[in-house]
């Protein structure tokens, strides 16, 4: 994280890989698949946002465990950030997604156990940040928001990745359907999407350093 | 004398252990309003029910309606367990290991959440009747499932009795972390209502007994941190 405040090469490299991913994602050949057709094109933004959040979710609760054992407020202040930008991408994630279906599957939200999931994880993330909200001590607020962050990434990758196997689902990859990449991921969308997706979670590092950045230079303010 | 020495380390946690789980023990009786209260919210609760329900309920509406009371009475019922601690912690800040502290709350509470179990089945079986044909594996799911729930309220509520609106905040931040837990539950007790046998279901009991396991050691690992002011 400190690196990602410091560098800037990856900025242009970010707004190259998203607007690669918008022309492409748009213009480029897609698989003529049934009852997909042209909405398969919605992969390159739907999908990453679920990369991207899972991403963040994971270098926050690195920083949190960091924050616990090192009493630091920077390790604090990196998990707090990510946390917001990957809630950020989860909720438009959701959205996307509920377009997607309405296309698909006939309606918004068919209770699909991956659409439950990653409705149930933004819950406890919110939980997370009104946990945050409501602890006036900046201590007890860092710390207390470690260790139910710690503890909700712990719930959530069962919730995301193990549960929805075990039951029949619409997403590919579940219910003993092989996960995307054996069928309907060919080598057209895999240029357009693996791009995507490194764009789509370096904007949401980007937001993330552009929160700490802010709030690092109104500490600065304050003290003067 | 020397040798009881070398051994005091763990004679010292156990005492430890035993004495905070005696406190717990006397605190709930010396306050037996408390503990009413709870005996009476289940009552409450399960006759509200009964009376809303008005004999149409079906063994899957049972089903789903008892997990729902189990979830509301366990987590009005542990909300309270670290709420009284506020003001004592700095005599146990120096006087017992967070860790014993931490079994010693989860001993007592998981008893604690065994009795509401049992009353709440009692009062499920007084009014609306107990419709499971094996209710040995019933029971056997109810209490893997009673486990996950009494240990992650346990922990959040260590979290949020740290906070001014602790009653307001128990909930939030329980609910969304024990769904995983009360999915698998509640699908398997769905299961066996509509008459799985041991086989069908023991796939999933593995899983929520593995998600205990994980929950458990989250706990030790991280109560220490919840703990300290």
């Amino acid at each position: 994280m400190k690196y990602l405040i410091k560098a800037y090469w990856w900025k242009p490299l970010t707004v190259f890989l998203l607007i690669y991913t918008v022309i492409g994602g748009f213009l480029m050949p897609v698989p003529r698949l049934p009852i997909l057709n042209e909405t398969i094109r919605i992969l390159h933004f739907h999908v990453p946002m679920w990369f991207g959040m899972i991403i963040m979710f994971a270098f926050s609760v690195f920083y949190s465990l960091k924050y616990l054992s090192t009493k630091n407020f920077i390790y604090d202040l990196y998990a707090e950030h990510l946390v917001n930008a990957g809630v950020l991408f989860g909720i438009l994630g959701i959205i996307s997604g509920m377009v997607w279906a309405n296309f698909t599957w006939g309606e918004p939200w068919s209770n699909d156990p991956k659409q439950n999931a990653s409705a149930i994880s933004l819950l406890i993330y919110f939980a997370l940040i009104i946990l945050r909200g409501s602890l006036q001590n900046d201590h007890q607020r860092a710390r207390m928001g470690a260790v139910y962050n710690t503890f909700a990434f712990a719930v959530l990758i069962p919730l995301i990745f193990v549960l929805p196997r075990m039951t029949d689902s619409l997403h590919p990859g579940n219910g003993g359907n092989p996960a995307f990449g054996q069928y309907d991921l060919d080598s057209d969308l895999r240029m357009v999407f693996y791009p995507a997706v490194l764009g789509w979670t370096l904007l949401g590092f980007w937001i993330a350093t552009l929160q700490i950045r802010s709030v690092n230079l109104q500490k600065q303010l304050d003290y003067e | 004398m020397y040798k009881t020495l070398s051994f005091q380390p763990y004679f010292c946690g156990m005492n430890q252990i035993i004495v905070l789980i005696k406190k717990d023990l006397l605190v709930d009786f010396r306050q037996k309003y408390v503990v009413a209260g709870i005996a009476l919210y289940i009552f409450t609760l399960t006759y509200t029910a009964y009376l809303a329900f008005n004999n149409v309920i079906t063994p899957a509406i049972w089903n789903a309606l008892f997990w729902l009371n189990l979830l509301f009475s366990s987590v009005t019922g542990l909300s309270r367990s670290f709420s009284q601690e506020a003001h004592r912690s700095y005599y146990y800040y120096f006087l017992a290991k967070p860790i014993h502290i931490l079994t010693a709350k989860l001993i007592y509470y998981g008893l604690y959440e065994f009795v509401l179990v049992v009353l709440l089945t009692w009062v499920f079986n007084l009014f609306l009747g107990f419709p499971i044909e094996n209710p040995s594996l019933f029971l056997v799911n109810l209490l893997v499932g009673a486990i996950g729930l009494a240990v992650c309220f346990t922990l959040i509520a260590s979290i949020v009795s740290k906070t001014d609106n602790a009653s307001h905040l128990m909930p939030i931040l329980a609910f969304p972390v024990i769904i995983p837990v009360l999915l698998i539950a509640v699908t398997n007790s769905r299961k066996i209502v509509f008459g799985a046998s041991l086989g069908d279901i023991s796939a999933n009991l593995l899983v929520l007994i593995c998600f205990n396991v994980i929950i458990i050691a989250l706990s030790f690992l991280l109560f220490p941190y919840s703990w300290k002011n």
